[in-house]
């Protein structure tokens, strides 16, 4: 069983070749972000060392402000709707029987796992002035609107399409983590009275804990990171009410030529979501020890 | 026994691989091309010319890659770094674009070549300028020659010459006549203006064009090129802002343009006949034609708001024909940018529904077709000194502003007062 520990040189030569192409892909470029981050460069001109000033520069930055307000507001619809959906698709998925469930389930998983460019795509068109969403709410009285182009409603509607992309890969952890949660519990909560609610409260949410810091990061990160669905549906507009991070990123580095700005606000980004991962994990690890 | 056998194996490879070898003698060249022609009907027209350049210098072998615009120009600052990257590259024009290029000493001034095959008489010399960069990359507008364009554009307006016919309207000669269209073919209840601004971009060619009729080509020449003193806060900047939003307000344009797209919705209203205009750029000429046909649709110019005798509009020519600095055939290059441009090309263009920078010959003109049109309106602002620029190429928020007087989050002269704020925020 521990041979592998015993010869600790060959368990290095099988982790190589990943190790290689991670170190390649992944490591690299993300030292050489940090490095450039320190130059103005256009990113194909003699790069100048300047020290901080970009990072000096960023902060002031409104463009950089209004892109990370922006990027907390859609976490509100990639991350805290979807889990809450999540929570209460898994919940009934996972008690009631219903005919035809393999098919619900996937079909309530295909937008996690579709392209966001072919997301966008379809929700351009279905957000249009007569499109299917305008007519739906004009049979209920309710006046169309040009959606994505709204200053009041653009990061709104932005947003729910994130609520559609991301409440699949919630819905599918839970239903995983229901699966491990003792019929038993279920079982003495129904004889002590409880009704669906509690059980729910009181053996589904604390059972399912760990699988919510799971979604919880994952489609945090996804919140701040969300490049491709927003420059399809609204290229960051109207104004610049749906800019994201990531795209001003873009636009610095291959728009303006600003690729050691550009660097800047990307580490910056990499910064936030990695302590607030960070510290969601400990605070989880810690009622872990404290259930313990 | 085993030896010889050996032998004559080498001997009957090393013979089978003679043919394989690199024909030294023949001086094989390749030249590499990056252009933007993408288009499966752009085809045939771009491998017509690169036949005769070839059929013209044997052992040459052009070696062609072709991107979208975007990707053209997101690609091409690396590539020109790039010991094999393309000999002749189509250069997109601006400080962020060619500027930037030549402050990385990455393009190959082009003035020798323009004297010794005469490009200066291509067009204008106001149009080289934008093909122009100063030493440092900073500004466009002066400095030496750094593209050679084939394609010229016009952002004014398509109408329907039915709709027209039929509320008895006519091409306006004034600013004025042409706003007393609007509200009459409201009434008849077409959209007067058909306007898509989903994307930003649209909203730079169409409150550009009501901000080129306010102003002298050299308010805007002096904000585009930064030349000294130049400021966005003038009077034909408030008042074209102002006349915008009231055209807005009217409900002159299309009905919830701020979440329609240009390319699919916008294109689709006026194609279908639902709006009577189209203020849009002659490139959407193609569709046009290929959906309607020559004869149904017209183009003219936007009348100037404050009297000029030849109507000032954004217009342009297309991207730029450029050689890399480090390319080991410059006076190929050169020649392949000579064939490109020719009045040979342009009259190939032409046929393949082309406005070409060069000036097309009047005589092939059919009158009464749109593509007659587009001639006469290139002509017109080619010949009387007013093409005029996307405020993009010096503004960058342009797009985002014109959204924001458009919403109504501003007024006319905030928005006029945040793009000075941007412009003099400029490096």
């Amino acid at each position: 069983m521990d041979s592998a520990f015993r010869r600790p040189f060959q368990a290095y030569l099988l982790l190589l070749p990943g190790l290689v192409i991670y170190a390649l892909f992944v490591l690299l470029p993300i030292v050489s972000t940090v490095r450039y981050s320190f130059y103005d460069w256009t990113g194909f001109s003699d790069p100048t060392y300047i020290g901080l000033d970009n990072y000096a520069e960023l902060i002031r930055d409104p463009d950089v402000l209004k892109a990370i307000g922006n990027n907390l507001f859609f976490v509100i619809f990639y991350t805290i709707i979807p889990i809450v959906l999540g929570l209460f698709l898994a919940s009934v998925m996972s008690r009631g029987r219903l005919k035809g469930m393999v098919i619900f389930r996937t079909g309530l998983f295909v937008p996690q796992v579709m392209s966001a460019v072919v997301v966008g795509i379809i929700w351009r068109w279905l957000f249009t002035l007569d499109g299917p969403i305008n007519t739906l709410l004009q049979a209920v009285g309710i006046e169309p609107r040009a959606w994505l182009g709204d200053f009041v409603f653009a990061p709104y509607a932005v947003g729910a399409v994130g609520t559609w992309v991301e409440y699949g890969l919630c819905m599918v952890l839970f239903l995983a983590g229901v699966q491990n949660i003792d019929e038993e519990l279920y079982d003495a909560a129904r004889v002590m009275g409880a009704n669906a609610w509690q059980q729910f409260r009181y053996v589904t949410l604390p059972g399912l804990r760990q699988q919510i810091v799971v979604a919880f990061v994952l489609t945090f990160i996804a919140a701040l990171r969300v490049f491709d669905l927003v420059f399809v549906l609204t290229n960051g507009g109207p104004g610049k009410q749906t800019l994201v991070t990531s795209m001003l990123v873009y636009e610095e580095t291959f728009e303006r030529n600003r690729a050691g700005y550009g660097a800047a606000i990307a580490v910056m980004l990499a910064i936030i979501i990695v302590v607030v991962s960070a510290a969601v994990f400990r605070y989880q690890s810690r009622q872990d020890a404290e259930m313990v | 026994m085993m030896k010889k056998q050996l032998l004559m194996l080498f001997v009957v490879f090393a013979l089978l691989a003679i043919p394989l070898l690199p024909t030294a003698a023949q001086d094989q060249v390749t030249l590499v091309v990056w252009d933007n022609y993408v288009r499966d009907a752009e085809q045939a027209m771009i491998e017509t010319l690169h036949a005769q350049f070839e059929a013209a210098h044997p052992g040459v072998t052009i070696q062609r890659e072709s991107y979208e615009t975007s990707d053209l120009t997101t690609l091409l600052p690396r590539a020109l770094s790039d010991a094999g990257g393309p000999d002749v590259a189509m250069i997109n024009q601006g400080v962020a674009n060619m500027g930037a290029l030549v402050a990385a000493n990455l393009l190959l001034p082009l003035n020798d070549y323009a004297d010794q095959y005469d490009w200066w008489s291509r067009y204008g010399m106001g149009l080289h300028a934008r093909n122009s960069v100063v030493a440092d990359g900073s500004r466009i507008g002066s400095g030496d020659l750094y593209g050679v364009s084939n394609i010229a554009e016009v952002v004014a307006i398509f109408y329907h010459k039915d709709v027209f016919e039929e509320l008895g309207l006519s091409i306006p000669t004034t600013f004025d006549e042409f706003e007393a269209m609007l509200p009459a073919i409201k009434e008849a209840d077409y959209t007067p203006i058909t306007f898509g601004n989903l994307d930003a971009w649209p909203g730079i060619h169409t409150y550009g064009a009501v901000l080129h009729s306010y102003s002298t080509p050299q308010q805007i020449d002096d904000v585009i090129f930064g030349n000294e003193g130049a400021t966005f806060d003038f009077e034909g900047a408030h008042l074209s802002a102002a006349k915008f939003k009231e055209w807005i307000d009217a409900g002159y344009f299309s009905n919830g343009f701020e979440g329609m797209d240009n390319d699919v919705a916008a294109f689709g209203e006026f194609a279908n006949k639902e709006s009577a205009m189209w203020l849009a750029g002659s490139w959407n000429s193609g569709p046009i034609i290929a959906s309607l046909g020559e004869e149904a649709v017209g183009f003219f110019l936007l009348p100037s708001a404050i009297g000029a005798e030849t109507p000032y509009t954004i217009g342009g020519i297309g991207l730029g024909y450029g050689i890399r600095a480090t390319s080991e055939n410059p006076d190929l290059a050169a020649e392949y940018i000579d064939l490109m441009t020719s009045s040979d090309a342009a009259a190939l263009l032409f046929e393949n529904d082309y406005l070409p920078a060069v000036a097309v010959d009047p005589s092939v003109l059919t009158e009464g077709t749109l593509t007659a049109d587009l001639v006469n309106a290139w002509n017109t602002i080619s010949s009387g000194n007013a093409v005029g620029h996307y405020l993009d190429w010096t503004l960058p928020d342009a797009g985002a502003r014109i959204q924001e007087l458009a919403g109504g989050v501003v007024t006319p002269d905030e928005f006029v007062a945040n793009m000075e704020a941007d412009y003099m925020a400029l490096p």
